[in-house]
């Protein structure tokens, strides 16, 4: 029982992880119908700011972490003007190839300036975890399914009874009539951008005391995450989060019960089945598009 | 794109000619590439050059012609690379039976995979291809006492006649421009012409009658074949495979190396992949600061999407462009609609469409009668364009029945119905935006079972689709792009597509909307011309005076419900027709 | 089109082949040209500047020395972005320049592997740092081994264990890629041989988030001891910490990674007490505390195995040139396979006919961050 109850806290820690990062991806996919391959670099420049401000130049770990959030928005409003927005007329490919190109610039110029090592970078709690009844609590696994469940509450709220969330929404759902009730559509991908690139930030920034800072760091989880957002059915921040959870789970115990080494191919198993069986995901999303 | 759009109409002789030329700059190239002494390192560079442009010439089938992603082709190049590297080294099979093994076996991978998610398209196949990519990855690292696992296949021999280095480079060369060839031609055969009809416009090109989804799984396939093709090549080529080299990383390669060149063209897909391979090895002289290079590449591929939209062929190959002059058309149009199934073309019986709890079609009965001009309207929402939907195979039937010509083709998808002599416009106009209006017209004389087409030659079908143009007054425009036309001669275009086909029933959803008058009146001339043929014509419309002077007949719908049948003049002064307008107006 | 793909070919040919021969036209014999194919971008680019530090340090003493046959040597470096096509093409650059004697290949068994075709063809002494066993023998004869291979690491791990540990039921966790297969292979068939029992042997896959299930299966099967060949130091130090957290205390002797500098600090305290084959260790030797001294003066911090064999394979490089007394190809192959008691970093050499050069392991133990020297096992074959 231990040992069941283990796997399972691990594989929500960790699936808890990737409903971060997926969050990120719907967001972006939400309101420009576009997949950004850069999202789990995000991640990564986070966490290498964290490492920058916390450990290297040793200010406080919390007014690090502000000054990681803010560059992350800076990133993410310089992404939008430079990656999407001169190609938002464009169908899906070229900007998915856009972002593909922002990833490698984005890992290879961070690997330029801060060199290839990878950091350690210590997590909010001195305790490293509990330990109750044989099971074994990890402090920042806990922090991060905390974080993820406040999120799932903010995000509720921040949709659906704010202006600025509904407006958000209007944008999402129907660009032009968005715009003809008035509301400044590139403005709001523009907030989009950002708040998703916050929420890539946030997400590096607490896994990386458990899975260190390197320049690889993002791009494994993003995969996973991508995972995720489909098993949630695209475009659903509920689907993301549970989407992600899910897989953390499935990965954990298939690695247990199945096969260690072939961990990484339960996700996409799992996908494929669901794309094949229940295309819509979890949610259901429209697939059908018709005259 | 638009270099081998204007090929198409290019005279036989200059065919022959670029042919020519063709041939003999390819001969060159391999002359070269078998004399010239090249270095380890240019061997390499070139060998990975070649072998990688075949599994690009893949995808600039499968994304470039039918505008399907696939984030997958390092799998199927693994898989070409292994069954040669595996073939060769363990079963000791012939290099030339391994070659094929391992096409055969992308082949089938890429058509299964295709098959699977082929009907979701656009991210959900960029996810699958991604899973499947994964999972091979893993499956070559893990299934060791198959694979030889991460440690690869060493080793590897070459076809005996192809030995040498460069001899076998000379090989892939000649291959290459064998395969180029083909690819190039590919956009101009019936199955070309179908994978850009889907690209551009699913829709369209399922009621032009394309098996949209087939069309994708076998551009699917032949992208996965060509991938095959160049990994097993590659695997003869530098002797030694690994699964890090067909990890999803090579895939987005891949991808960037067709959309970079120009993803329309085995031009764009040779420079693309010439220049991705080159660029990195350029750059090496900025090693000393690790990362710098590749942050470079990265800026470059952001740079070129976007400034250079079509690729850099695309770019470059507008200043060569220069638009054919139209042929001329040649006899008058013809039309010979069937005439099997009796005094009703189209009859339905309690047909119905519910959405969830709304009832958009409610049990209506439609009866056409052959060689009349029937005409369905109704106040906005009542079901007119859902009950076209639902007639052209766009939507199911919930329940109720439709029959053509005497035939029942309510369970047919909208293609076959295609088949079965129906023939549609759209209310928003849906042609193939990167064709001629040539092309466009031609795809519509291409229906399968249209009898006024013999054998199907180019020849018969680009004189049926002049004709056609002529018909609607558009001849003398063939060859320019369909986005060149103003909104009236576009539905026009439209018009001249479905005629084309030699349908044996026409339906118009709202042909008058957004017309000026001028073009009302030449629309209603032309309606008039082509019922002259005694094709049965079923229209939609809101516009009363041309619905009352071209049609003979008059089925009103409100709510989903048949509220009028009957004559013309007399429906209209019915009063519950009245009640529905003025109520809704 | 085909015009197009003509220009192509030309101008590719031109614009690589180009840099090349002004080059070579530039520094025609001026110098001893060594070509190094190291990682300095991808998951590895850290343990390419360690690399290469090891080796410039090496080519600084060789020049002070007076050089090689009477010349300065020199390095010629290209990037192997720590993939195998990216080390194909690194190497083969390098070999395409005539006046580059000899090479350093990669610490990367596959890459070697990789490599292997061309370096046949080149027909040049390429040293090398892979410990794949199987590396010296597939009759490449011009691979030449700057550490001792798996096949001694695992017969040491199993012999420190059950001798000097007094430990006969074993765990064994590999990665699964070239390395941590043949090293997981090779410490089944050491324990095998010497009569211990293999309670668990698992594999998994390189950049892996979470090692739990991995961890569990440890404490389930009862094994009094572990035993480990990790390829990456994330994944060790992930592996480590959730080992701790989850409990697991039994001894724990592992590949040389483990007492690898970036493994130590990401692991930190969760790697204390642990055991560590180590091909380099800094107090096993005369000759490694001298490199240990040269290497901090240089980098401040303290070298380790990715350092040292560069450093060696310069050095005896420059021996066997000056041996032969010309860089000629075979006469340099011939002193190579002569070097008989050389003092590296690594330890003493002995070349065998293979190419081997080293036959025993270090074992090091990790008491509170540092390293300290246990004992050295040699094997006479």
């Amino acid at each position: 029982m231990d040992f069941v109850l283990q796997l399972l806290f691990q594989g929500v820690g960790i699936g808890a992880v990737y409903a971060l990062v997926a969050l990120g991806f719907v967001l972006i996919f939400r309101a420009t119908n576009v997949v950004n391959f850069a999202q789990g670099e995000f991640s990564m420049v986070a966490a290498y700011l964290m490492v920058v401000f916390a450990v290297d130049l040793g200010w406080p770990y919390w007014l690090s972490f502000l000054i990681a959030l803010g560059g992350m928005a800076v990133l993410g409003a310089v992404f939008n003007l430079g990656v999407y927005y001169p190609l938002r007329h464009r169908t899906y490919l070229p900007v998915i190839i856009s972002t593909i190109g922002a990833s490698i610039l984005l890992a290879n110029s961070t690997l330029a300036l801060y060199g290839p090592q990878p950091q350690v970078l210590q997590g909010w709690f001195d305790t490293p975890g509990f330990d109750v009844g044989g099971v074994f609590l990890d402090s920042q696994y806990l922090l991060i399914i905390g974080v993820t469940i406040a999120l799932v509450i903010f995000n509720y709220w921040f949709f659906e009874h704010t202006l600025l969330g509904k407006k958000l929404q209007a944008t999402s759902q129907d660009k032009e009539m968005a715009s003809l009730l008035g509301i400044s559509v590139s403005t709001m991908i523009m907030i989009t951008f950002v708040y998703s690139a916050l929420l890539g930030g946030l997400a590096g920034i607490l896994v990386a005391p458990i899975l260190f800072v390197s320049i690889q760091m993002g791009g494994t989880i993003a995969l996973k995450a991508f995972a995720a957002t489909i098993i949630g059915g695209f475009g659903d921040v509920a689907g993301a989060i549970i989407g992600g959870l899910a897989l953390g789970i499935i990965e954990t115990f298939g690695a247990a019960y199945v096969s260690v080494p072939y961990k990484d191919g339960f996700a996409f198993l799992v996908l494929v089945a669901f794309l094949v069986f229940r295309p819509q995901g979890i949610f259901g999303e429209r697939v059908a598009e018709k005259a | 794109m638009s270099a081998q759009s204007t090929s198409s109409a290019a005279p036989a002789r200059g065919n022959a000619l670029a042919l020519a030329a063709y041939v003999a700059l390819a001969l060159v190239a391999i002359f070269l590439a078998a004399t010239l002494k090249f270095d380890g390192y240019i061997l390499n560079i070139l060998m990975q050059a070649a072998t990688y442009t075949l599994a690009v010439f893949g995808l600039s089938v499968v994304l470039g012609l039918c505008g399907q992603i696939n984030l997958a082709q390092a799998a199927f190049f693994g898989i070409g690379a292994y069954a040669v590297g595996l073939g060769t080294t363990d079963a000791h099979m012939p290099f030339w039976l391994c070659l094929g093994l391992g096409m055969l076996v992308s082949l089938i991978a890429g058509a299964a995979l295709g098959a699977s998610t082929l009907r979701l398209g656009g991210h959900y196949l960029a996810m699958v291809t991604i899973s499947f990519q994964q999972i091979l990855t893993l499956v070559m690292i893990n299934a060791i006492s198959f694979t030889h696992g991460p440690d690869g296949v060493r080793d590897i021999p070459r076809p005996q006649l192809f030995s040498g280095q460069q001899s076998y480079l000379a090989f892939c060369v000649a291959v290459l421009a064998v395969v180029g060839y083909l690819v190039w031609r590919l956009a101009d055969t019936r199955l070309g012409r179908a994978m850009r009809a889907v690209r551009d416009n699913e829709l369209a090109a399922g009621v032009a009658g394309i098996d949209v989804y087939r069309t994708k799984v076998t551009a699917f396939a032949l992208c996965a074949l060509l991938g095959g093709l160049g990994g097993g090549l590659f695997a003869g080529g530098f002797a030694y495979v690994s699964p890090d080299q067909f990890s999803f990383a090579e895939s987005v390669v891949f991808l960037t190396m067709s959309l970079l060149g120009g993803v329309a063209s085995p031009i764009g897909s040779a420079i693309g992949t010439g220049l991705l391979i080159l660029i990195p090895e350029w750059l090496r002289f900025l090693k000393s600061v690790p990362g710098l290079y590749l942050a470079i590449y990265g800026l470059a591929v952001i740079l070129i999407v976007a400034f250079m939209p079509d690729g850099i062929w695309g770019f470059v190959s507008k200043f060569f462009d220069r638009e054919r002059p139209a042929p001329a058309p040649g006899a008058p149009l013809t039309l010979a609609p069937d005439d099997s199934g009796g005094a009703n073309v189209l009859v339905t019986d309690k047909l119905s469409k519910h959405f969830g709890g709304l009832k958009a079609v409610d049990e209506v009965d439609i009866a056409v009668a052959r060689g009349k001009v029937h005409a369905l309207i109704g106040p906005n929402g009542s079901g007119k364009t859902t009950t076209l939907n639902v007639l052209s195979g766009l939507y199911s039937a919930t329940s109720g029945s439709v029959s053509l010509d005497g035939r029942d083709i309510t369970r047919l998808p909208a293609h076959k119905r295609t088949e079965a002599g129906l023939g549609r416009t759209f209310q928003n106009i849906r042609l193939f935006r990167t064709m001629t209006a040539l092309e466009n017209v031609v795809i519509g004389a291409e229906r399968p079972g249209n009898k006024l087409i013999e054998g199907s030659s180019r020849a018969a079908l680009e004189a049926r689709a002049m004709a056609a143009l002529d018909f609607v007054g558009l001849a003398s425009r063939a060859n320019e792009l369909v986005t060149a036309f103003s909104y009236g001669h576009q539905r026009l275009i439209e018009i001249a597509r479905a005629l084309a086909a030699n349908p044996t029933l026409l339906l118009l959803d709202e042909p008058a909307a957004g017309l000026n008058s001028t073009e009302k009146q030449s629309l209603h001339n032309l309606l008039e011309r082509i019922a002259a043929f005694g094709l049965t014509i079923l229209i939609i419309d809101h516009d009363m005076t041309l619905v009352s002077n071209a049609a003979s007949h008059i089925t009103v719908l409100n709510f989903g419900r048949r509220i009028a049948d009957g004559e013309s003049m007399a429906v209209l002064r019915h009063p519950d027709v009245v009640t529905a307008y003025l109520g809704a107006e | 089109m085909t015009f197009t793909r003509r220009q192509i070919s030309a101008g590719l040919a031109a614009g690589i082949a180009m840099p090349a021969i002004l080059r070579s036209a530039h520094a025609q014999g001026a110098t001893i040209k060594v070509g190094m194919v190291l990682p300095v971008t991808g998951p590895a680019a850290e343990a390419g500047r360690y690399a290469l530090t090891g080796a410039k340090i090496a080519l600084d003493q060789v020049n002070k020395a007076g050089g090689v046959l009477g010349k300065q040597m020199e390095i010629v470096t290209e990037d192997d972005q720590t993939t195998n096509p990216g080390a194909v093409l690194a190497f083969s650059k390098l070999a395409s320049q005539p006046d580059i004697v000899a090479f350093l290949g990669s610490i990367r068994s596959t890459q070697n592997h990789a490599m292997a075709q061309d370096i046949l063809k080149t027909a040049k002494p390429v040293m090398f740092g892979g410990t794949d066993p199987k590396l010296t023998h597939m009759d490449n004869p011009w691979l030449f081994r700057c550490r001792p291979n798996d096949s001694y690491s695992g017969r040491v791990i199993a012999e420190f264990g059950i001798k000097t540990l007094g430990k006969k039921k074993w765990a064994i966790v590999h990665s699964t890629d070239a390395f941590g297969t043949a090293g997981g292979k090779a410490l089944a068939d050491a324990l095998g041989a010497s009569g211990a029992t293999v309670a668990l042997d698992q594999g998994y896959a390189n950049q892996s988030q979470d090692f739990t299930p991995v961890v569990l299966a440890i404490k389930q099967s009862g094994a009094d001891i572990l035993g480990s060949y990790f390829t990456f130091e994330n994944d060790l130090g992930i592996f480590a910490r959730q080992l701790r957290q989850l409990g697991v205390t039994i001894p724990y002797v592992g590949s040389p990674s483990i007492v690898n500098v970036t493994a130590m600090k990401l692991a930190g305290p969760a790697l204390y007490g642990t055991y560590g084959v180590a091909d380099y260790a800094e107090d096993s030797s005369e000759g490694s505390k001298a490199f240990g001294k040269a290497y901090r003066e240089v980098a401040k911090v303290a070298p380790d195995n990715q350092a040292s064999w560069p450093f060696d394979a310069i050095h005896i490089l420059a021996k066997a040139m000056n041996a032969a007394k010309t860089t000629d190809a075979k006469a340099v192959r011939e002193a190579i396979l002569a070097i008989k008691g050389h003092a590296g970093a690594e330890g003493e050499y002995n070349f065998d006919a293979n190419g081997d050069g080293l036959h025993g392991y270090n074992i090091v133990k990790n008491e509170k961050g540092s390293i300290v020297f246990d004992k050295h096992i040699e094997f006479k074959s």
